[in-house]
């Protein structure tokens, strides 16, 4: 497991400040992608990515329902602590090609799910408030859950590692 | 850096408009619009006093995904169009958005003028080092070797054109390098140059998927600068010149008189009139 915590979070505010930036990007970002694979006609990723990235806002709205009754802190973009240039749980949007397949959409979701899981497990083992390492441990344990949830749906499609399908109608065009 | 005091009014998403990228997955301007909603958001600017200014591009198309004002200009025009419209508005925060092709080939007379002006704007290039909306064409920070065009089959043959080199000479106040693939960074340097006082170069590598997926490799390539003197010039030249291209970034940033046009009629329309009165 690499090491996705910078420094360690101190107070169960700022963990839920991280934990709800952590939800709200992920989603934001799946619903990027699924737009932009609507925009290159790849529609059943773009659906699967729909798909995920309401996944994505029901957790950021069970976040928000935890964070009730606290004032959380502002955090600048660049001084989350999480060690990864963006939140963990964050498709990259450099590992999504315009022929990518419902598999490789699918292991790219396992990949993210495995990360958030693993920084909330790494702050529940690092924190030293008491209250922040069992909020961390719970939602560890729930992320878990989900990617239990995506290697099942992964068993499901019988997914193989493939390559891309051949592109008929490549970028390069003659001149 | 200031940071503001409680929670900016507006989150990032707010900042996005409803239009959806046509860039292709993967492209590293996403980085760069996640950045600039994210700086936008963080420094709580009004949508209204916002605008992005743009020529012909790929990475031109930016204003369009961005909730504010924003004028999709003529190939190479975007900094001509941002100094007009800053001399008559300097109350609004000017961004100007384009990628190597446009800034520095077709605009490049405008990017010198510009750095030099020393006008309050903030410009950010996309470099991908190639063409990308008209098929992928060697662009002026194209290496001499790259030879994956019909147009140059045998590469450029030319050095590749400096950014940061050239705006410095030219007397940009603010300079940097950032990079899509760590869009935290490219934030927080955003974020500098648009309250930085004076004309801000951020020069992002920015890779192109479609036409130079070598440029994946970018990830392991980038590092930062090895000093962190960035006052003073001849330091900063020095570090441009023993630059391998990679390095991430403050480069240069100075305080200097902004040029900001008073916009103080010295003569009525009714004055002028009189004059060309045959």
């Amino acid at each position: 497991m690499s090491n996705l915590l910078s420094q360690d979070i101190e107070s169960l505010a700022e963990f839920l400040a991280h934990a709800l930036e952590l939800e709200v990007e992920s989603a934001e970002r799946y619903r990027e992608l699924a737009d932009n694979m609507r925009v290159h006609n790849n529609l059943e990723v773009s659906e699967l990515f729909h798909k995920l990235a309401h996944y994505g806002d029901t957790h950021a709205a069970e976040v928000e329902q935890r964070a009730v009754g606290f004032e959380l802190p502002y955090i600048s973009p660049w001084d989350f602590k999480w060690s990864c240039p963006e939140a963990p749980e964050s498709p990259c949007m450099e590992d999504a090609h315009y022929m990518m397949t419902k598999c490789q959409a699918l292991e790219l979701a396992l990949h993210n799910e495995i990360r958030g899981r693993d920084f909330y497990a790494q702050v529940a083992n690092r924190s030293s408030d008491p209250a922040v390492r069992e909020a961390a441990a719970e939602m560890a344990a729930e992320e878990d859950t989900h990617v239990n949830m995506l290697r099942a749906w992964v068993a499901r499609e019988a997914c193989v590692a493939v390559s891309r399908p051949p592109d008929l109608d490549p970028p390069h065009m003659p001149e | 850096m200031n940071a503001p005091a409680t929670t900016p009014a507006l989150r990032a998403k707010d900042y996005k408009s409803d239009i959806k990228p046509i860039w292709c997955p993967g492209c590293g301007h996403f980085a760069v619009l996640a950045a600039a909603t994210k700086a936008l958001a963080h420094l709580g600017l009004p949508k209204e006093q916002v605008a992005l200014i743009s020529g012909i591009g790929c990475s031109s198309r930016l204003p369009a995904y961005i909730d504010s004002y924003g004028f999709h200009g003529v190939h190479g025009r975007a900094l001509a169009v941002a100094a007009g419209l800053k001399t008559a508005r300097p109350d609004l925060t000017v961004l100007i958005a384009g990628g190597d092709g446009d800034g520095f080939s077709i605009g490049g007379n405008h990017f010198l003028h510009a750095c030099r002006r020393n006008m309050d704007m903030t410009y950010i290039v996309m470099d991908n080092e190639v063409y990308g909306m008209t098929k992928g064409q060697a662009s002026p920070t194209t290496a001499p070797e790259w030879t994956h065009s019909k147009m140059t089959p045998h590469g450029t043959g030319m050095r590749r054109f400096q950014p940061a080199a050239m705006a410095l000479a030219a007397g940009a106040t603010w300079i940097a390098r950032g990079f899509s693939g760590d869009p935290s960074e490219l934030t927080r340097l955003l974020v500098e140059a648009i309250q930085h006082p004076g004309f801000s170069l951020l020069h992002v590598l920015s890779p192109c998927q479609t036409f130079r997926p070598e440029q994946k490799q970018w990830k392991e390539q980038v590092h930062p600068f090895a000093d962190s003197n960035t006052g003073d010039p001849v330091a900063a030249a020095q570090r441009i010149h023993a630059d391998d291209g990679m390095a991430l970034g403050l480069i240069y940033a100075n305080h200097l008189p902004v040029w900001q046009p008073r916009n103080q009629a010295t003569s009525s329309i009714a004055a002028l009139e009189e004059e060309f009165r045959v």
